[in-house]
């Protein structure tokens, strides 16, 4: 089956993720280090300290942008959304750069940013929704224009602030805008993986829906889904989902977009099957790309981001090519 | 009960404009009823405002002797069945899993589909004469053959009432003559049919009775015979037209071409 | 009037000091200050006034990513001072253009910094006064030079902000001052200039001592963010330092004090005592 196939995939990418790294240790320093627990040296700082909850948060990172990526292409019947395009992102992005920058001067620390970005992804999904959902029905399309606006207008808003901060702020709004995972406390995985769990669950639980839903709310109607029940709850765990990432990691891009299509090359459109495969398949990626973030440059590091970006750009066009080559007859 | 569908005074409009104004009639179980007229007469928001309703609708629509809105989506779903003119398909889907999606009402929500649903869904391929498609991918059929996979589908439903929006409109004249022959048998199995269509010439034959609707207004309705003659169809249709009795007894239009 | 020049182009340039100064670098302002020319200074950059309550009233030009162009013209300076950069390369042309009096400051070197001092000090008519200042950061420096001579080197990291990670790299005002003090700087490794590091390589590194420049609200934050990792040796024997990063990364005019922190930072307090005594030519 081909999910037992992904999940083989994400072991293995696990592995790589644990056994590589700029201070190259032998396989057996790695393994016994993981068995010992209360060991200590540096060997086994580096693999409990760094190693491990980079890959376990990319694992979750990666899971949560790719599952949220087929949902909201599900729900916006348009395989080219992204978890983004609702506003999540500029609103996530706008409430942590925001405390990024002033949050010091209030007497904040850094781990203040991730509860700020979630709370903005919430409040912009709340408020997007609110304004597109005109007379009880939200449409595809009112929501994707609001989403795109908004996220315009947080993006002017993020330059004002990158342009009033000092450099070193200014290092880290960038990383927070490419996507990075290298700064998180491993107490954030705790929310990332609640999430996680939540959104995959609906999204689960929902998954027949979503193939209804996909092909227009009418169609699912007359099959007898109560779509905009369903959708609501789609989209509020999903959102909730992509908002506790976003806050953690950054805008971390390619990864909603580009596993939800290259699972359906390979698993097709049924999302049965297409959610728990990107969750397992987004993980998987996500841990080889951070993976290769923190190696390429022996002891400097890359954000993931960079990585998503160049693997996914020339995929993204490679299967932008590959579905136009299609001929659809009238 | 024998009266499957009863739309009573609806009323739709489309912002400022009244697409459809107190439009009344019945279509009842074992009777295929056709609705015919021009383009923009209102056909296809009739059958969307029987089907889904539509916002701001007025008058009421009655299924199986209860108020629309006051039926369960799922239950509905059991019951009635929407082909729609064409489906936009953005994703993947094998016409197979297409067909299954049919039997969505009759499933438990977290279950996968069982032997008997497969089965269904072969039958109603085989019946259709796609059986060859089964496994192709939605994104690659022809306009015709995605009608016929939606044909396939709402029979893998299970309908007791058939709404069918143009089912024909890209189909070669065989096709045409087998989606009709099966929308006559599952009449004759008790299902009631509402079909929408252009075709005059095959819903004379088809259909029991016709609604003739004619700027949202039902301007005529009785069986075939009766409804389709010359002044009619100059009337509604603005066209200029002879009717002659066809073989089988049913009216024969032939358009006036030159002149 | 003084011509534009291009800094190290051509001999020191002569004439009468200058009485309307604008700087757009905090560096070159401190060494105005240090050089008692504070009044000639009509304008600063927004980084310079930040740093300085005087400069509150001063006005200011804006900052390195947006200086303006028609502020920095309309107070009719005698004298621009700037350092070379990528963001204000066109902001340099622009002024060339106008014929404003411009001089550039590269102060990537220590040697640098010293002609610094100098040059400025024979454009504001101070001459005397920055020959002194050069003469004592030399005179520390090679005191310091001497006192960390007979010691080992010391395996160390300077960081500069921890969350991400960016160290000193090799070819920087900073490791110079660092390999000045007696560190080895490990962080030569990763390149010039300001690299990020990964925290696996820190690890791996294993620095002796962390010189920790984190701005100050991080200061609580980079102390509990180095005791979760007692495997690197620094943070196992105390010696992550925090030192003031406005005083160390300074390339301006008290590079003497910056190198007896870091000395201090890396030797410990003892050393203070040695480098009198090489600064007095006294001693074995």
């Amino acid at each position: 089956m081909t999910l037992a196939v992904l999940f083989g995939l994400m072991i293995v990418s696990v592995s790589f993720g644990l056994l590589s790294g700029p201070s190259a240790l032998a396989p057996a320093d790695v393994v016994n280090a993981l068995l010992d627990s209360h060991g200590v040296g540096a060997i086994h700082d580096i693999v409990l300290r760094v190693r491990l909850p980079r890959v376990a948060l990319a694992l979750l990172v990666g899971a949560s942008l790719a599952t949220s990526g087929v949902v909201f292409q599900a729900l916006l019947h348009n395989p080219l959304a992204d978890p983004y395009v609702l506003g999540i992102s500029g609103g996530a992005a706008l409430a942590g750069i925001t405390m990024l920058t002033f949050g010091a001067a209030a007497g904040f620390g850094a781990a203040a940013v991730p509860p700020a970005a979630f709370a903005g992804s919430v409040v912009a999904t709340l408020g997007l929704y609110a304004v597109a959902g005109v007379g009880g029905r939200v449409s595809a399309t009112s929501l994707l224009l609001t989403g795109v606006v908004f996220n315009s207008f947080a993006s002017a808003a993020i330059v004002f602030l990158a342009s009033v901060s000092g450099l070193a702020d200014g290092a880290r709004i960038f990383l927070w805008l490419i996507g990075n995972l290298s700064s998180t406390a491993i107490s954030a995985s705790g929310l990332v993986a609640g999430f996680l769990a939540l959104g995959l669950g609906v999204a689960l639980v929902l998954a027949r829906s979503l193939n209804l839903l996909a092909l227009g709310d009418e169609t699912a109607e007359s099959l007898g889904v109560a779509s905009e029940r369903h959708k609501r709850w789609l989209l509020a765990a999903t959102a909730l989902m992509v908002g506790a990432a976003v806050s953690v990691a950054g805008l971390v891009g390619f990864v909603g977009l580009i596993v939800p299509h290259l699972l359906r090359i390979v698993i097709g459109a049924d999302h049965r099957l297409l959610v728990p495969g990107a969750a397992l398949a987004g993980g998987a990626f996500l841990v080889v790309c951070d993976t290769v973030a923190r190696t390429m440059l022996g002891g400097r590091e890359l954000p993931v981001g960079a990585v998503t970006a160049m693997v996914g750009g020339p995929l993204f066009l490679w299967l932008l090519r590959r579905s136009q080559q299609r001929v659809v007859a009238p | 009960m024998t009266v499957a569908l009863s739309c009573e005074d609806v009323s739709v409009s489309l912002g400022e404009r009244a697409v459809l104004k107190r439009v009344s009639f019945e279509v009842r179980r074992g009777e295929v009823v056709g609705l015919l007229g021009r383009n923009g007469a209102g056909k296809t928001t009739l059958l969307r405002a029987v089907a889904n309703g539509l916002p701001g609708q007025g008058g009421r629509v009655v299924v199986f002797g209860r108020l629309q809105a006051a039926w369960r989506r799922r239950d509905l779903a059991r019951r009635v069945a929407v082909v729609p003119q064409d489906l936009h398909v953005p994703f993947p889907f094998g016409v197979a899993e297409l067909v299954l999606m049919g039997r969505a009402p009759h499933q438990r929500m977290l279950s996968f589909e069982s032997a008997d649903d497969v089965a269904r869904a072969n039958d109603a391929l085989e019946r259709l004469g796609i059986a060859h498609l089964a496994n192709r991918s939605a994104l690659d059929l022809s306009g015709g053959e995605r009608q016929l996979v939606l044909l396939a589908r709402a029979l893998v439903q299970e309908p007791q009432l058939l709404l069918l929006d143009e089912p024909t409109a890209f189909l070669d004249l065989s096709h045409r003559t087998l989606a009709l022959r099966i929308v006559r048998e599952l009449a004759a199995e008790g299902c009631a049919v509402l079909v929408v269509s252009h075709d005059l010439t095959l819903s004379a034959r088809a259909c029991d009775r016709l609604v003739l609707l004619r700027e949202g207004e039902v301007d005529l309705s009785g069986p075939p015979g009766e409804v389709i003659d010359a002044a009619n169809l100059s009337r509604v249709f603005g066209l200029e037209a002879e009717v002659v009795a066809g073989p089988d007894g049913a009216p024969l239009v032939v358009p006036r071409l030159s002149g | 009037m003084i011509a534009c020049c291009l800094f190290g182009a051509g001999p020191a340039v002569a004439g009468p000091p200058v009485e309307r100064v604008i700087s757009l670098n905090p560096s070159l302002t401190e060494i105005v200050v240090a050089l008692g020319a504070t009044e000639s200074l009509v304008a600063v950059d927004s980084a310079s006034q930040r740093q300085r309550a005087e400069f509150a009233t001063l006005p200011s030009v804006g900052g390195l990513f947006d200086p303006s162009l028609e502020a920095v013209v309309s107070l009719r300076p005698d004298l621009v001072l700037l350092v070379p950069s990528v963001e204000q390369r066109d902001f340099y042309d622009r002024l060339v253009e106008l014929g404003v009096p411009t001089v550039r400051f590269d102060n990537l070197r220590f040697e640098e910094v010293l002609d610094n001092i100098q040059v400025l000090g024979g454009l504001v008519g101070r001459e005397a006064k920055a020959a002194r200042r050069v003469a004592a950061i030399q005179a520390v420096r090679g005191a310091v030079e001497q006192a960390v001579s007979e010691k080992p080197r010391v395996r160390c990291l300077v960081v500069l902000q921890h969350d991400p990670i960016f160290v000193v790299g090799g070819e920087s005002f900073l490791d110079e001052q660092v390999r000045t003090a007696g560190c080895d700087n490990l962080g030569r490794e990763l390149g010039a200039g300001y690299p990020r590091a990964s925290l696996e390589w820190v690890i791996a590194a294993a620095p002796e001592v962390i010189l920790e420049a984190s701005p100050i609200v991080q200061g609580k934050e980079a102390q509990g963010f180095w005791q979760r990792l007692p495997a690197i040796p620094a943070v196992a024997s105390g010696r992550v330092q925090p030192i003031d990063a406005q005083v160390v990364t300074m390339p301006g005019p008290a590079l003497d004090q910056a190198l007896r922190l870091l000395a201090r930072a890396l030797h410990g307090p003892a050393i203070d005592a040695e480098i009198e005594v090489q600064l007095r030519g006294v001693g074995p």
